[in-house]
């Protein structure tokens, strides 16, 4: 299994995830099919794009590094759409998609395959 | 990959000195055979025994003398030899610890008196006494005396050896240069005594130190109960 | 006959003893030391101008064993065999590659470090794989008969008694201390086992206060009494050596549950870190909920 799939499966996996613990704020809870339709979508960008980061570059630090900044990212344009009472949740959507998105790029660096050229550079 | 033997990688070589398996047990018997093997035993070990006996256990000469006849002659009437096993000892070890339990029970031994068995025994106890009193005490003497008299053996044997041979002046260079006492002369100085070329010195110097070696390996042969044993005597005999 | 001084004595114990290579395309120079079976010298030659070790055995019908074995064996951590021949006097000597280095007892005087000895263990057990491979056992596996070169290379050497698998060891073979109980019995066949008991001894040695018990059990393992307890051949001996280095369980050592967590908790630091801040960070914005509102 290459590194882009990787990243698409555990975002979305771990983007589900999340998106089920907004159950636990009563306030959202009739939104909880959007949440999770967002929250594994915003998983799986953030996967694909660490799994095309950790094809090129090998190193734990930079996984984690690209994923938690780009967890972090997408989390702010999900967390800039309003509810439909005009309320943000951006602390409550950005910090854990800071931490998602490094365990999804930490993920991506430690499994799946890479391609030809890298393994033969590293070795 | 498969080699011949005696070709390119070994070639033909000389073996090893015969050994006589059934020497020292032989030695046990009667006979020709028997005569021979205990003469070897004699000749190499009288004279390590009795400065075992002067040295490591501080008997006096006529003590000594004494202890290391009767000693070879228990050695024949009692079959000690009989019971050397190979396999658990060296020749020279367990004759060294029959030696010594002999002297422990010296006491217990009333009859203390030479007597016959078919070996001769023409042993100079006098000039072993002498060679004792210019003799540093050693940890082990037995082994010391043993390597010399192996040694002092060899040489007589060269000497026979040189003049059957008719190789007296190989023997007179190698005397004058291996055995000498202070000073070694130089190759140059043996070239112009013996009227032969330096490389000729080199060469004969090689030659009888590669037939010295030989003899005391044959003498080696004669005391040990098999090739296993005599490689491990060997390494004691040349080794540091 | 005459007496013979102490000083003519040790001069003709020495002379005697020096083989004359005179006749050949070696000249020697210094002893390096002795083993099973001979002593080696280092020495010059002549012809490929390069420096060579020359192994004089002491005598014997099986002379040409050993090199016959070493020529057998080309391996990194063989020493290859270049030539062989007779001397004058009959001794036989074959000519080797010349290691510059330590013993491995030398060796580990200076080496502190657990990890670059059990890899120096590693490379051992290679040679010796490869040498069982080749149906060829050791017989006197220990530290003095190990060298580690100059840039940690390892070298097997003193193959005086190694025997085929099978074969009946020689009468006086081997080191007490390392040598297998099997190897001591009158006419019993040897099998590779016997090596990989001296195996076990040597990482024994290897090992450094304080003892991590995964590897005691690895080396108690090698070196069982019975050869059916020990490890079926070296290849898992050195596998199960390597599996300690990277922090994996081991064949020889049955972890209790304490040190199964903790391995575990080493393997997987960071993944446990990233799913524990998930949880805290979670946690903390469920309580905090009301005060960000």
């Amino acid at each position: 299994m290459n590194k882009p799939v990787v990243g698409l499966i555990a975002g979305a996996v771990l983007g589900l995830i999340d998106g089920a613990t907004a159950w636990f704020t009563p306030a959202v809870r009739s939104e909880m099919e959007g949440i999770l339709m967002g929250s594994s979508v915003k998983g799986m960008v953030v996967g694909i794009i660490c799994g095309l980061i950790a094809r090129k570059v090998h190193s734990t630090a930079v996984g984690l590094a690209a994923g938690a900044a780009f967890g972090l990212l997408f989390a702010y344009l999900v967390a800039m759409m309003p509810e439909p009472d005009g309320t943000h949740y951006y602390v409550q959507i950005m910090v854990p998609g800071f931490v998602l998105g490094a365990l999804t790029g930490f993920l991506t660096q430690r499994l799946g395959t890479a391609p030809a050229s890298v393994r033969e550079s590293k070795a | 990959m498969a080699y011949e033997s005696d070709t390119a990688i070994g070639g033909a070589h000389r073996p090893f000195p015969t050994t006589r398996h059934s020497l020292i047990q032989s030695a046990a018997g009667t006979g020709t055979l028997a005569r021979e093997a205990l003469d070897s035993i004699l000749a190499v070990y009288w004279k390590p025994a009795y400065k075992h006996v002067r040295i490591q256990w501080r008997r006096s000469n006529e003590e000594a003398k004494d202890l290391v006849q009767g000693f070879f002659a228990a050695l024949i009437e009692q079959q000690i030899l009989a019971g050397f096993d190979p396999s658990k000892a060296r020749f020279r070890t367990y004759l060294k610890g029959c030696l010594d339990q002999f002297v422990m029970k010296q006491d217990e031994h009333a009859n203390r008196l030479k007597r016959g068995g078919g070996a001769s025994m023409v042993c100079d106890f006098e000039a072993a006494e002498r060679e004792i009193a210019g003799t540093p005490s050693v940890e082990d003497v037995f082994l010391r005396e043993w390597q010399r008299q192996m040694f002092a053996l060899g040489l007589e044997d060269l000497r026979a050896f040189c003049e059957a041979g008719g190789k007296t002046v190989q023997h007179a260079i190698f005397a004058q240069y291996d055995l000498a006492d202070g000073d070694r002369p130089s190759y140059a100085e043996l070239s112009a005594l013996h009227g032969v070329p330096v490389t000729s010195v080199t060469n004969y110097l090689a030659w009888a130190r590669r037939e010295l070696r030989r003899l005391v390996l044959l003498r080696l042969s004669s005391v040990t109960s098999g090739d296993p044993e005599c490689q491990a005597e060997l390494r004691v005999l040349f080794g540091k | 006959m005459s007496f013979l001084p102490d000083r003519a004595l040790d001069h003709l114990r020495d002379v005697t003893e020096v083989p004359d290579f005179s006749d050949t395309r070696y000249q020697l120079e210094e002893e390096i030391g002795r083993g099973g079976m001979g002593v080696v010298y280092g020495a010059w030659d002549t012809q490929l101008e390069r420096r060579v070790a020359l192994k004089v055995m002491d005598a014997g019908y099986v002379i040409n064993q050993e090199a016959k074995l070493l020529a057998q064996l080309e391996h990194p951590g063989i020493a290859p065999v270049y030539d062989a021949g007779t001397l004058p006097d009959g001794r036989v000597y074959y000519a080797m590659r010349l290691i510059q280095g330590r013993r491995l007892d030398e060796f580990l005087r200076h080496e502190p470090a657990l990890p670059a000895r059990l890899r120096l263990f590693e490379k051992i057990c290679e040679a010796v794989a490869f040498a069982h491979n080749r149906g060829v056992i050791h017989c006197d596996l220990k530290p003095q008969n190990i060298m580690v070169g100059e840039f940690g290379e390892v070298f097997v050497v003193d193959w005086g008694v190694a025997r085929a698998v099978d074969a009946a060891p020689l009468p006086t073979a081997g080191t007490p201390q390392y040598m297998a109980p099997e190897q001591s019995s009158p006419g019993r066949p040897l099998d590779a086992r016997a090596d990989i008991f001296a195996l076990g001894r040597i990482l024994r040695d290897l090992m450094t206060n304080p003892i991590p018990r995964p590897l005691a059990a690895i080396a108690r393992k090698a070196s069982a009494e019975d050869p059916a307890d020990r490890f079926a051949d070296v290849q898992q001996l050195a596998a199960d050596v390597g599996r300690f280095l990277d922090g994996l369980a081991v064949m020889a050592y049955r972890d209790t549950v304490p040190e199964r967590l903790a391995r575990f908790w080493r393997q997987n630091q960071v993944l446990l870190l990233l799913l524990g801040t998930y949880l805290a960070v979670k946690l903390l914005l469920y309580f905090l909920a009301p005060a960000l509102k």
